[in-house]
């Protein structure tokens, strides 16, 4: 099909104002959060369910790549055009739906932001969990799609543990619901995959989630070091010692510093690392546990340990965590963040190892991360314009990911795999490994429509 | 024929003759729903699965994974079962990490013995060891720099079943309110594919988005995408008291009203479990409690630090006389494991006194349970059958067990489950058959309704297991 005619075909399906396809519109949805980049030939902001399906119908029939994109706040490439397509944008369909308080279940379209539909069970006494740093502007079916963690997930587990069903554009058009209110579903757990898969399987176009009552009490503290390998050890030790907190985070003090001179949270300047722990649950017996941990930072040399007393000053200990990727972005033009996940008592020994690969790579490399489900993210400092400079991050963060993986780890914790990480995934799966989820991919999508060219790499080329 | 001969040799070339029995004596050990194996293996390792897998995919024969055989009569009968599968041999931990709090195992390890090893030095655990017998004891980890660990799964047959056989049959108990699901749990598998090729996924993170979710897709998926060989799974502390309260109520009414207002609180139960009193009796008589007079009877189980239980247990008791309980009984942990271990054994109490029992899981919205548990027992009582319910409240699942004594009320369970079904549906749920005499089942619905993802599992289904000899006709009816 020719561009005109495509362009032609969607504006009936969704009318002329939401078809863009002007140069700058091609331009703008042509990169996301990460390094990659590509162009569409068209961009959609369909309203309805039924237009989603008509457009997937369309690009069946037609063959052509269909992307589906939220905020574009994804860190490994997903939403990125890279074969050209329709990008469907869902931020027209931003609605909540339905707040089932007795089933204890939300619905939601999935241009909903994370916060607002956070801040909105607040007001009930809910929650829904996940809580991805860039929740201010990340959507909930961007949420889906990559399987967003955050700093909660500790205990509360990441975006799938939350999601009990969608409705689901499937690869032909047809729209089916997985899932729903009633739990324990008969058959496969087809949301379970779909969730993370990046939109390689399929489109939601209604998200059913699990919201929780708001914990009774929650403790925050603030322990700052004066050796990171202590912060680190301190980490293991409170997991070892019995206790679950609902987050473990940690800064280093190239990270600190940038906090501070942005966001101002009240960090020492000096400190080598900071770790916020926060607790939350029934109000009986947390005391006890905060005294448990505040012995456990004492044995491992903390410097300090403060302990919010007030909802503002627990809220400024969490915006310099929250704020910190932005913080950081202003040292330099352009950050690489790598995503590699080790079991959290690997974290001492690979922080020290990520350090080296900093000096050895001459590149400046800042930690913040979910300390406690040993999800790192270090932030790797350069500018994009000096395209030797950028051929160093490349290779830093592809060694940084191969050390994650040599110690029983993963590369992606929380980001994904997009086009960013393909080549990587033979650090951790087996060419068999992968031809099983190109068998689910040729499953769900027979004629490789949905987003082409992430999660799972192409087979190589036999060589004749 | 000739043909499983030669698949015999083969196999016995592959992975040694003295795992493969063939005598009738013993295979017919392994039979269900009127079906018997004509071959039982007992491979060591998944590489020794994989060696299995790819000659009976060869010689196209249908292959049954087996752990202990608990769920063996779950889902549909098999339209063929040449061989069984087992993982009796597979029995190794491979990895016990109880820093990092994840336990990698083999398909074949059997659950109890997992909360064995991960027990604590004063032996508490989170399963009655006392009861479980000899073979735990050498497992009882030595090394225990910690406080006590344990996997926060709680499913029926806890005593015999193997982690393989609980994941690929998703099965959870009433304590699945605290702590979830096996979705919740699992964090990486390794199996072995209809077409026998090993498959890894996830591994030992928490946070694990590389590449698809491919261990969710294994849960629940009764062998029929492949052989699950090994897995990791999430531990938890053990908690530092567990407790539980017994309260006795008039109806159901009363149970239920108390129920819903726990569920309505800040206080955080393990489970909320509701039963009728031949359930209770059934439970309670393993753990030396009983009922005086109450017909429905709410078991609560209180996990966690001290305080929090405190709390819990006073003011659950104090809800407990505010609405209507005739009585309340707290029983310490010493009471508590028994009691637990024996609520996820009620369909082999029950079972071995019945042989034609009918096991349902019903599985609906939350808000409907107080509809749907009532209407149930009309429904069964207007038939005169002895049943067991047991509701977890608060989880959206009941599990019933009908007792038929004589022919008519054995053959009145057809249409009870139907009825049964109708109702769960019209509330938006879904009746699963779990086990019922070959001849019965073959007269009942037995998944229910898969509903719109039908057309994916299919697809999947096709996709994975093209020669379809995987545990055929388990989910899909095959031609």
């Amino acid at each position: 099909m020719e561009r005109t005619e495509l362009i032609a075909s969607l504006k009936e399906i969704l009318g002329e104002e939401n078809v863009l396809a002007s140069e700058m519109d091609l331009t703008l949805y042509g990169y996301d959060a990460s390094l990659e980049k590509g162009r569409p030939d068209a961009v959609v902001l369909p309203g309805s369910t039924e237009e989603v399906s008509r457009i997937v119908g369309l690009a069946y029939r037609e063959k052509i790549p269909v992307i589906a994109r939220g905020s574009g706040t994804n860190l490994s490439g997903g939403t990125v055009p890279v074969r050209g397509g329709i990008v469907v944008h869902l931020s027209r369909m931003n609605r909540v739906l339905e707040i089932d308080i007795p089933n204890r279940t939300v619905t939601v379209e999935p241009g909903v932001l994370t916060l607002d539909l956070q801040n909105l069970l607040l007001k009930k006494g809910l929650q829904y969990a996940p809580d991805p740093a860039s929740q201010k502007v990340s959507t909930l079916g961007g949420n889906f799609g990559e399987n967003s963690g955050g700093p909660h997930c500790l205990k509360y587990g990441v975006t799938t543990n939350h999601v009990l069903g969608a409705e689901v554009v499937i690869y032909d058009g047809t729209v089916v619901w997985i899932g729903g209110k009633c739990p324990d579903h008969a058959g496969y757990d087809i949301t379970g995959l779909l969730v993370g898969s990046e939109g390689t399987l399929g489109m939601a176009t209604k998200i059913m989630l699990r919201i929780i009552p708001a914990p009774e009490a929650v403790k925050t503290m603030l322990a700052i070091y004066d050796s990171i390998e202590d912060a680190g050890n301190t980490v293991s030790a409170i997991i070892a010692e019995g206790i679950v907190p609902a987050t473990l985070e940690m800064m280093d003090n190239l990270v600190i510093k940038a906090v501070e001179e942005s966001v101002h949270a009240g960090y020492p300047m000096d400190a080598a690392a900071v770790l916020i722990i926060e607790l939350d649950g029934m109000a009986d017996g947390m005391e006890r546990q905060a005294e448990k941990i505040f012995d456990i930072c004492k044995r491992h040399r903390v410097r300090e340990v403060r302990l919010a007393k007030s909802d503002a000053e627990r809220a400024e200990l969490w915006a310099g965590r929250k704020g910190a990727f932005g913080a950081v972005a202003r040292l330099r033009p352009s950050y690489l963040v790598c995503d590699g996940t080790v079991p959290r008592t690997k974290l001492p020994e690979v922080l020290g190892k990520v350090i080296q690969v900093g000096k050895k790579y001459e590149l400046p490399i800042g930690n913040v991360f979910h300390a406690g489900d040993g999800n790192l993210h270090p932030l790797i400092l350069f500018d994009e314009r000096n395209r030797e400079e950028l051929s160093r991050v490349h290779k830093a963060a592809t060694e940084i990911l191969k050390i994650c993986a040599d110690v029983g780890g993963t590369i992606s914790g929380e980001h994904g795999i997009g086009t960013e990480k393909l080549k990587e995934m033979s650090f951790i799966f087996s060419e068999s490994d992968i031809d099983f989820m190109r068998d689910l991919k040729n499953a769900f999508d027979p004629v490789d429509i949905w987003n082409p060219g992430k999660v799972v790499p192409a087979r190589q080329a036999a060589t004749a | 024929m000739g043909q499983f001969t030669q698949l015999n040799e083969d196999l016995a070339i592959a992975i040694g003759q003295e795992r493969i029995k063939t005598d009738q004596a013993f295979t017919a050990r392994y039979s269900f729903d009127g079906l018997s194996p004509r071959a039982v293996v007992f491979p060591k390792d998944i590489r020794q699965v994989k060696e299995i897998v790819s000659l009976a995919a060869k010689a196209g024969v249908s292959m049954i994974p087996w752990g202990s055989g608990t769920k063996k009569c779950m889902g549909a009968t098999p339209s063929g079962a040449d061989i069984v599968v087992s993982t009796e041999k597979m029995n190794h931990m491979l990895d016990v990490d109880v820093a990092n709090l994840t336990i990698t195992v083999e398909a074949g390890v059997k659950f109890r013995d997992i909360q064995a090893r991960l027990a604590t030095q004063e032996d508490r655990c989170y399963l009655p060891l006392e009861e479980l017998g000899k073979e735990s004891d050498e497992l009882i980890c030595s090394d225990r720099a910690h406080s006590g660990c344990f996997l926060p799964l709680d499913p029926p047959f806890s005593d015999r079943a193997t982690i393989g056989g609980i994941i690929a049959t998703n099965s959870s108990g009433p304590r699945r309110l605290l702590y979830g699901l096996p979705r919740d749990l699992l964090l990486g598998v390794r199996f072995v594919t209809p077409e026998g090729e090993i498959v890894g996924a996830g591994g030992k993170t928490v946070k694990n988005v590389s590449g698809y979710d491919v261990s969710k897709l294994m849960i629940g998926s009764y062998g029929t995408l492949g052989i699950l060989c090994e897995m990791t799974l999430r531990l938890l502390p053990l908690p530092e008291r567990m407790e539980t309260l017994v309260f006795e109520f008039p109806s159901i009414s009363e149970a239920g009203s108390f129920a819903e207002a726990m569920l309505r609180t800040k206080l955080l139960p393990a489970a909320l479990e509701i039963m009728n009193s031949r359930a209770f009796e059934a439970v309670g008589n393993r753990a030396g409690i009983y009922a005086k007079t109450g017909s429905c009877l709410v078991m609560v189980a209180l996990e966690g630090f001290e305080e929090a239980v405190e709390r819990m247990k006073k003011e659950m008791l104090a809800a407990g006389d505010r609405l209507g309980a005739n009585t309340g009984i707290g029983l310490k942990e010493d009471k508590h494991n028994p009691l637990w271990l024996a609520v996820g054994n009620i369909q082999t109490f029950n079972s071995d006194k019945n042989k034609d029992l009918v096991a349902l899981k019903l599985t609906y919205p939350l808000s409907e349970w107080k509809e749907i548990y009532a209407y149930c027992q009309n429904l069964i009582a207007g038939e005169g059958l002895k049943h067991t319910i047991l509701c977890h409240a608060g989880s959206g699942v009941s599990l019933i067990n009908l007792l038929p004594e004589d022919r008519r009320e054995r053959d009145s369970t057809v249409g009870l489950v139907s009825g049964l079904r109708d109702k769960c549906r019209e509330k938006g749920g879904n009746l699963v058959v779990e086990c019922a005499p070959p001849d019965l089942k073959k007269r009942m619905i037995v998944w229910g309704n898969i509903g719109g993802a039908g057309i994916l599992m299919e697809r999947l289904r096709n996709a994975i297991d093209p020669s379809g000899i995987m545990n055929p006709g388990r989910f899909f009816p095959t031609n």
